[in-house]
């Protein structure tokens, strides 16, 4: 290969290889693939979200440029985003958006997974990191959803909050540091602008960057079928096929993205007066409705606990056993396979009618 | 500041006649030797007390609740006797000083007794006025009272006889919004005002009116006045018609300095016209409305004015200034909210209407001076608002133009991106 000064590009490339192994990696990368089976599209997903994680990243940069982070300057920074900053609205509405798609593609990712049995040995840990994962994404929603510092996610802020109180013993320290105090206050917002910018952005990337490694060193998930007949094993190259097609759905995804912040722009409704009454219908984000919703179909005591607190035991208990399910399902019994298929399916029509029941109501 | 220490004056009202003065007073009617330490469980009223909470009166019951009793002051304090016999006729026995019932220039000459007393109000309640007698005699009623006329109001009339409560408890019938009610349970009595010669619509005319609304409605106890805040409550009398502007002034100033300095003040005063009084009315002042304005018959300024005359030509400029802001509002608001329904942010906007609105009440408040130069300047602020509103709402829905031909334009960018990975997609070596 030449490296003369008439081709820097060829001179770049080699003055890297000279240093970088990256004859290695063009050979790994060229001999990764990608299963092809009936579940094949689910696997398209992760990347979605991967891809939405930066846009995310990216205009949540840009927006701190702009916004401030106190109880005195956020409403009015955020609405001078939307106002006056040249495409603020378009940086925000794409921020809000893709954050409401990223959660959603991880939903469908992380059951997708499930239904594929992926989670199995030995797997254990990419199923766990993933967890953890969308527990951070959930964070991340309830942490920003406080920062335009309105009226409807005050008092959402309110609600949520209390719910975390209602969990016995560490319920109260943990809800007392979240707000910065006994009611949400011009104390919290700082505390969410932190959580929101620095420590979960460090938390969910030390475990993207896990759950990738983990993906990476044991290969994509193969179906089942295939142990049993190797022959029906079909595949593709990482690079260029899938890495082609995952580009194309990126590509859809971002006129998704745009079609949405242009027709729905985030709103901003009116600054949160936390002297005012709770206005009516005040409800959570839509991920967090199934479990909102589920609380209020709560009697009022279960035995010696409170009705909400029953409640969050039951969800513990779920989320538990979602986590446990790589060891509870190790492929051995068909009929154990079969019961968590069911207890999956189960769980996804649950959220989903309590989803739709918040909603509405 | 009126309606804080108006209702604190009738706490203490004292009616006297003239031809009974203060220093009539029995020796034992002064307060300077009750116990100033008397807890409410302990009740003073010794054996009167005793029997009165048996009694039908309501007496006893009634004396749980009164100021007075949890100050200490006993029963004897106003009706003489001895509390400490437990038989009513040895009580009331000559030498006990007993008094009975009291008769309405008793009651004046009683209560007035400690609460014109300087020294004495001062180791009880130093900060309430002892000014009540005063002002009592000067009112209609006091004058009255003075001619032998018992039916008119004295103190127990409106702060009760045994169950005196504070003027700012809620449940005193001289708290603020139960005034109205107060003073129009006799002056909203056609039979008990027959002899008097005064109407006995004005209760009903108040509840309508904007005051009337204010305090009864939404209770704004400190900003609505209520009876005793135009007319007095000690002193309570009719307003003299030099005295309006002054009376309506004391919380529209403005208006009433604007008022004053017009071509209408000397003019009216020349008539004989009461300032605020005739063009909003007395009691039933209400919102001003399209049909007050104009030179229509039957508007406010048509009353004084004919068709044609300077006041009728300023008459018609003010109505249709005004109209044109209002249908003004109309259209910003439509525009505004159409941008809004189509996601756009016009917060700006709605700070200028707000700003508009404000120069709008401003300009009523304007009207007052009647003159057309000091309404036309304020009227090009008001323009001005509605203009950059206008043109808020206006770029919004411009820039949401341009916001989805960059949307289209962007989709057909990535449209072609995606088309491009398609092909080379299908021209990638197949998969085996």
């Amino acid at each position: 290969m030449s490296t003369s000064p008439e081709n820097p590009e060829r001179s770049l490339l080699a003055w890297a290889r000279d240093r970088y192994p990256i004859a290695k990696f063009a050979e790994w990368a060229k001999h990764k693939t990608v299963p092809i089976g009936p579940g094949a599209f689910w696997y398209y997903f992760g990347g979605i979200s991967l891809f939405l994680f930066l846009i995310q990243v990216g205009t949540g940069i840009l927006l701190m440029f702009y916004y401030k982070g106190s109880v005195d300057t956020a409403f009015e920074s955020v609405r001078f985003i939307s106002a006056k900053v040249p495409f603020g609205w378009l940086v925000r509405s794409a921020h809000a958006w893709s954050a409401n798609l990223m959660i959603f593609s991880v939903f469908i990712h992380m059951f997708s997974v499930f239904f594929m049995r992926a989670y199995r040995k030995p797997r254990e840990l990419t199923w766990l990191s993933g967890i953890v994962l969308l527990a951070l994404l959930l964070g991340f929603g309830f942490s920003g959803y406080l920062l335009p510092w309105n009226e409807l996610a005050f008092f959402a802020t309110k609600v949520g909050t209390d719910i975390i109180g209602v969990i016995p013993v560490i319920g109260d320290p943990i809800m007392y540091v979240l707000r910065g105090g006994e009611e949400v206050s011009g104390s919290t917002l700082p505390r969410f602008f932190a959580l929101h910018v620095a420590l979960f952005p460090a938390l969910l990337t030390t475990f993207i960057v896990g759950h990738l490694f983990f993906i990476q060193l044991q290969g994509i998930h193969e179906p089942d079928a295939w142990t049993a007949h190797p022959e029906q094993r079909k595949t593709m190259p990482f690079f260029p096929h899938f890495f082609m097609r995952e580009l194309l759905l990126w590509l859809i995804t971002l006129n998704v993205l745009g079609v949405l912040a242009v027709f729905f722009p985030a709103e901003l409704g009116i600054e949160a007066d936390p002297f005012s009454s709770a206005p009516a219908g005040i409800k959570p984000e839509w991920y967090f409705l199934s479990t909102f919703e589920f609380l209020k179909y709560m009697p009022a005591h279960v035995g010696p606990l409170e009705g909400e607190e029953f409640g969050l035991a039951l969800i513990s208990i779920g989320f538990l056993g979602w986590c446990l399910v790589p060891w509870i399902d190790r492929g051995r019994n068909p009929l154990i396979t079969r019961i968590v298929m069911v207890a999956g399916a189960a769980i996804l029509v649950f959220l989903t009618i309590m989803t739709y029941l918040g909603h509405t109501a | 500041m009126m309606k804080v220490f108006a209702p604190a004056l009738i706490c203490v009202c004292v009616a006297l006649s003239a031809d009974v003065g203060a220093d009539a007073l029995p020796a034992d009617a002064g307060a300077q030797d009750l116990p100033a330490d008397a807890g409410a469980e302990n009740l003073p009223g010794g054996q009167c007390l005793e029997c009165h909470l048996t009694t039908e009166d309501q007496v006893g019951e009634l004396w749980q609740d009164d100021v007075h009793a949890r100050a200490g002051i006993a029963c004897d304090a106003c009706h003489g006797g001895d509390a400490t016999q437990d038989d009513s006729d040895l009580a009331k026995q000559p030498g006990s000083g007993y008094r009975g019932v009291l008769s309405a220039s008793e009651i004046a000459l009683s209560c007035g007794g400690c609460h014109s007393d300087v020294e004495y109000m001062k180791t009880r309640k130093p900060l309430l006025p002892i000014d009540q007698l005063d002002k009592y005699r000067t009112s209609e009623h006091g004058k009255l009272l003075a001619k032998g006329e018992t039916r008119v109001a004295q103190c127990a009339s409106c702060h009760g006889a045994h169950g005196v409560r504070e003027v700012n408890d809620a449940k005193s019938p001289v708290y603020a919004s139960n005034v109205p009610a107060t003073c129009g349970g006799c002056h909203g009595d056609v039979e008990y005002m027959r002899d008097f010669d005064i109407k006995t619509n004005q209760y009903d005319e108040y509840v309508q009116s904007v005051h009337g609304k204010a305090l009864l409605e939404k209770n704004d106890v400190r900003g609505a006045p209520a009876c005793n805040d135009c007319h007095g409550n000690h002193g309570a009398a009719p307003p003299s018609i030099d005295a309006i502007t002054n009376i309506c002034g004391t919380c529209h100033s403005y208006n009433a300095e604007l008022f004053l300095g017009s071509p209408l003040a000397p003019a009216f005063k020349e008539k004989s016209l009461a300032d605020c009084v005739a063009c909003h009315g007395k009691h039933l002042i209400t919102h001003v409305s399209e049909e007050w304005e104009g030179d229509k018959p039957g508007a406010t300024c048509r009353k004084c004015h004919e068709e044609g005359e300077e006041g009728s030509d300023l008459a018609l400029y003010f109505t249709e200034t005004f109209g044109s802001i209002r249908q003004s509002f109309g259209e910003i608001e439509q525009l505004l909210g159409e941008a809004e329904v189509k996601g756009m942010d016009v917060t700006e906007g709605e700070d200028y209407v707000e700003a508009a609105r404000q120069g709008l009440m401003q300009a009523r408040t304007l009207m007052h001076a009647f003159s057309k130069p000091m309404m036309e300047e304020k009227v090009i602020e008001i323009a001005e608002n509605q203009a950059a509103a206008l043109k808020v709402g206006y770029a919004a829905l411009r820039s949401l133009e341009d916001r989805r031909r960059g949307l289209a334009i962007s989709t057909l960018l990535l449209l072609f991106l995606t088309l491009l990975v398609a092909v080379k997609i299908r021209t990638l070596p197949p998969l085996d």
